[in-house]
Formats: C-alpha cells, structure tokens, sequence
C-alpha cells in the first residue's frame, strides 16, 4: 500500500514535470518548490485564514499555476529567445528554487508544519486488508485522474496538438502559427499547478518542511527518466516503479536508505535505458 | 586580528573548492553538483583518522585524498558518460547517495550527530597549531592548489578540457577520449576538494552529515558561477564575496536562521539573474 501511495505522490510531480520538459526540453528544478508553495499556500489561506477546505485548496492549486507562469513569463521564456543551452536554464531554475525555499522558510519558518490537525485521528479505511487514511485515499485518487484528465488534454484538444507540436519541434510550432510563447505559458500553469496539488497533498498527509522541495523534485525526475522523459504515461509508470523499489529498499535495509536506492535505480536506468520504459 | 586571520582561513578553504569545481565546470564544462559530496569524504575520512587512530595529520589528509580518490573514480566512471543537464541531474543523485551513506552508515559516521573533537594538527614541536599557525598551513595548500590548476590549465591536457567544453564531438571526432579526460579532470577536481574538507575538519573541529548536503554543492557552485567560469582568479572572487556576505549581514543583528535564509534567497536570485545576464559570471570567461 506505501508503494501505491508513493507512487500516486511521485505521479503528481513527474507528470507535471515530464510535461514541462516534452516542451521546453531542460530539467525544471524550480519544480521543486511550486511543490512546497501549494502546500504552504493552503496552510496560510486554510489553516491560518480559516478559508474553507475547497475554496482553500482550489485557490492555492490556482496561485502555484500562476507561480509557474510567471516563473516562465519572467525567466525562462526570456532564456528561450536568447536559445539558452539547457544547462544555463537549468541553472537558473536551480536558483528560482533556492531563493523562493529561503522565502517560504523566512515567512513560515524552518520548522514541521501539518495541514491537518495534530491531535486529529484521521478517518481510516480497510482495502484489500491495508488500513489507509481518507487522505491517502484522495492521494490515489488525484494521482490516477490527474494523469486521465492531463492525457485527456494532450491526446484530444488543440491545446494537446499545439503541446505535442512545440515538444517535437519549436521552430516549425511557430512557423505554422502556434503561438508558442502562450501554450508554453499554460503548460508551466498546468505542470506547476500539479506539482502543487502533491505538495498540498503532501502537506495533509505527512506535512511539509521549506526545504523538501528538492529531494521530492528528485524523486519525480527519477520517475520521469526511468519511465521515459516527455511522456506522460511514462512518467506515471516511472513513479510506481520508483515507488516500489524504494520501499523494497527500504525494507531490505532500512528506511534511510530509501532515497538512496531510489538514485541507484536512476543510474542503473541512465547507463542501461537511458530512455525510460516507454521513451523513443 | 583573530577575526581576519578566521575570516582568511575560511577564504582560503572556499577558495581551494571553488578553484578544484571551476577546473570541472569552467573548463571542461561538466555541471557537476555533487562537489561537496568528495569534499566531505575528505573531511569524514581525516576526522576519522585524527579521533580514532590518532594518526598524524598529513598523512590523514593523505588518506582522505586516496579516499576520495577511489570514490571519485566510482563516480566518474558512471558520469563521464553523460554531459550537459544530465550530467548535472546524476551528479545530483550521487550527492544524495554520499548523504545518505554518511547520515546511515551509523558505526562509522556517528550518523546525524556527526563528530566532535577532530583534533588540529601540531605542526611546530609539540602544541596544536593556533590559528595563524593553521593560516599558514591553509595557505600553503591554497597555493599550491592554486598552481597545480594554473599548471593543469595551461597544459596540453588543459587545452583538451577546454576544447571538450566547446565541442566535445569534435574532440572525440579528432580521436581524443573525451570520457578519459572528463574523468581525469573530475578525479582530479575532486581529490582538491577532499583537501578542503580536511582542512575544514580539522579547523572547526567539528563535522556532521550535512557537509556533503545538496546545499553545500550548491553553494560551491554559486562561488564559481559568481566569480566567473574558466578563470583562475574567479572562484577568488566569488569565494570573498560570500565569505563576506554573511559578516556583512550579521551587523544587521538579525537571529542566525533569519540571516541563513536571507543568504540563500540572495544566492538564489543572484544565481538566477546571473543566468538571464551573465551566464560566465562576473570574471568569467566561459559562457556556456
């Protein structure tokens, strides 16, 4: 059941990210911290402001999109016409990262937080004999409709055509008349505002600290690579294989060996299949 | 005066790891965050060996060296593989490997509670060096560092590295092997930055598992991208800039964890502005 649970939170970041990367092609570590923002951003709309659980939740998944696009709007798109290599922009987002986790600590403090109450015993549920709580119950649930809703988009509409068209080649998007500029835009909305519905996720069940943002990046970049980097299905399969290793890992040795295990699987994908499972 | 000659050990210690990352990402252009990772084997291993064997110091920055040296060839060999972002993303991953390895390796390590009472060497007769004494030492390795890059730099071999930064294809097209040399430079690299953890731990006197932290590699990275890429003197630069950053904002007489994070958010957006408008940083002379 851990396996199912972490791989529905490693979903929810790798999908964002791997869309983010089929358009732009550089590995988007400010990722990391749009993850954090959303959970934060609840705690201070829900918890401290006492806005309801939907409103508060819906808002903060909203404002972490926002987050993404202006990261792009003020950042990377200015990179993208300069034709920045990959690694300047992955430097860059390398320091979005850093300064925005040192922003959420000096408001909300270094420390533990939790979205739900800490005396509160959560509602339990029994499938196939494993206990699991009403959230982590949600947590499955977004991790499997987020990933049918967003292959819904990319595979049906001409936002998905327009996407699909950027991520092979930019240049000739253009040419035919996409505006390229304005889809890659949404799709920083789309991948940032995922990243952040797991980080509110996160922040009810587990809870959330400022400077988690770069290991569960890590996690979701492992997930993407190994299930295929740009694809969506590639990158929910990559986090339940992820998911799985890591708690055989963790079980094996011991729990701090957890994201160990889950790198030494990214490397052992990178030298062997460098393309993932379902990577072309 | 106690407080410059700290201030000047610190500087020489940054110094030597900004100068041993700039010969991997300035010259060769490898983006390698994982440059903390060998620094704090060389510190883990000294300690090691200064608290429990009670060896000699040198011959226990020796040994961190050749520890390291091992680690780093274990590690190059798997990245010389790759380059660009990915070499960037796998160096990331073996960051937190060592982490995890140091925090979980409880027998050895101590784990999170780190170790307390690494000795300093005693360098003349019998008493532990002070710290102009320790200045001294740190000095004479900042220098001699300091030449083997210039001399590794102005070398053939160095002229391979930068010729592989520019266009690796080509290189090996000429009949070079690029992943060879990528991983000379690395181990190499590598082996200066255990130097510097060494002379850390031995200073402080004190380390735990977070000197090897994705944070610390990141940091070692602002100093190069800071002072500039591909230059010798740029890694000084940067390494003075934030040694002084952090005093300067202290006579703000903010709480120590206000002032930390207050770095960070500067580190970050300096990172990210230098990207959009100076890619090679302030002295640089790469631009990738």
């Amino acid at each position: 059941m851990d396996t199912i649970i972490a791989g529905a939170i490693y979903t929810l970041i790798a999908i964002g990210f791997n869309l983010i990367y089929r358009v732009t092609k550089f590995f988007n570590i400010a990722h990391g911290v749009f993850i954090v923002l959303g959970g934060y951003t609840v705690l201070l709309l829900h918890n401290t402001l006492g806005l309801g659980l939907l409103p508060g939740v819906t808002a903060g998944v909203l404002l972490v999109g926002v987050a993404g696009m202006l990261a792009d709007k003020a950042v990377f798109g200015v990179l993208r016409r300069k034709r920045a290599p990959g690694v300047i922009m992955l430097v860059a987002s390398l320091g979005i990262l850093w300064a925005l986790q040192a922003l959420i600590a000096l408001v909300f403090g270094t420390g533990f937080r939790r979205l739900s109450g800490m005396g509160e015993i959560p509602e339990t549920y029994e499938i196939f004999g494993a206990v699991v709580t009403e959230i982590q119950v949600a947590i499955m649930a977004a991790g499997i409709s987020v990933t049918a809703l967003l292959a819904l988009i990319i595979n049906k509409t001409r936002f998905g055509m327009a996407v699909k068209a950027i991520g092979d080649d930019e240049e000739v998007a253009r040419i035919i008349g996409i505006d390229t500029d304005k889809i890659i835009g949404w799709v920083f909305f789309i991948g940032s505002a995922i990243a952040g519905l797991g980080g509110i996720l996160i922040g009810f069940d587990v809870g959330l600290l400022p400077a988690m943002g770069m290991m569960l990046l890590l996690k979701g970049i492992t997930a993407s690579i190994i299930g295929g980097a740009g694809n969506i299905y590639g990158g929910a399969l990559g986090a339940y294989l992820l998911g799985l290793v890591e708690n055989t890992g963790a079980v094996a040795f011991s729990g701090g060996w957890r994201d160990a295990s889950a790198f030494g699987l990214l490397i052992i994908f990178l030298l062997f299949r460098p393309r993932g499972i379902l990577g072309t | 005066m106690d407080y410059l000659i700290h201030i000047a050990i610190y500087f020489t210690i940054f110094s030597i790891t900004g100068m041993s990352l700039n010969l991997i990402v300035g010259y060769t252009g490898l983006f390698s965050i994982t440059h903390a990772s060998f620094y704090g084997i060389g510190a883990y291993t000294t300690a090691l060996l200064l608290t429990r064997l009670g060896a000699g110091f040198l011959m226990s920055v020796a040994l961190g060296v050749l520890a390291t040296f091992v680690a780093a060839l274990l590690a190059g060999a798997i990245l010389s593989r790759f380059s660009g972002d990915y070499f960037a993303i796998v160096s990331l991953g073996f960051s937190t490997i060592v982490f995890a390895v140091l925090l979980n390796w409880q027998d050895l390590t101590r784990g999170g509670q780190g170790i307390f009472g690494v000795p300093r060497p005693s360098l003349f007769g019998c008493r532990p060096a002070s710290n102009p004494d320790f200045l001294m030492l740190s000095t004479a390795f900042f220098g001699a560092v300091f030449l083997i890059c210039r001399f590794i730099v102005n070398s053939s071999f160095g002229r391979v590295l930068k010729a592989i930064r520019e266009d690796e294809e080509a290189v090996r097209i000429f009949g070079y092997n690029t992943a060879y040399y990528k991983l000379a430079v690395f181990v190499t690299g590598s082996m200066m930055a255990a130097v510097a953890g060494s002379l850390y731990a031995s200073y402080i006197g004190y380390i735990d598992p977070s000197v090897s932290g994705v944070n610390e590699s990141v940091f070692m990275f602002v100093i190069i991208i800071l002072g500039g890429l591909g230059s010798l003197c740029g890694p000084l630069l940067g390494a003075l800039f934030l040694i002084l950053l952090p005093e300067g904002l202290r006579y703000l007489g903010l709480p120590v964890i206000v002032s930390a994070k207050i770095q960070e958010f500067i580190y970050g957006t300096a990172l990210t502005a230098l990207m959009l408008c100076r890619p090679q940083g302030l002295a640089g002379k790469y631009k990738p």
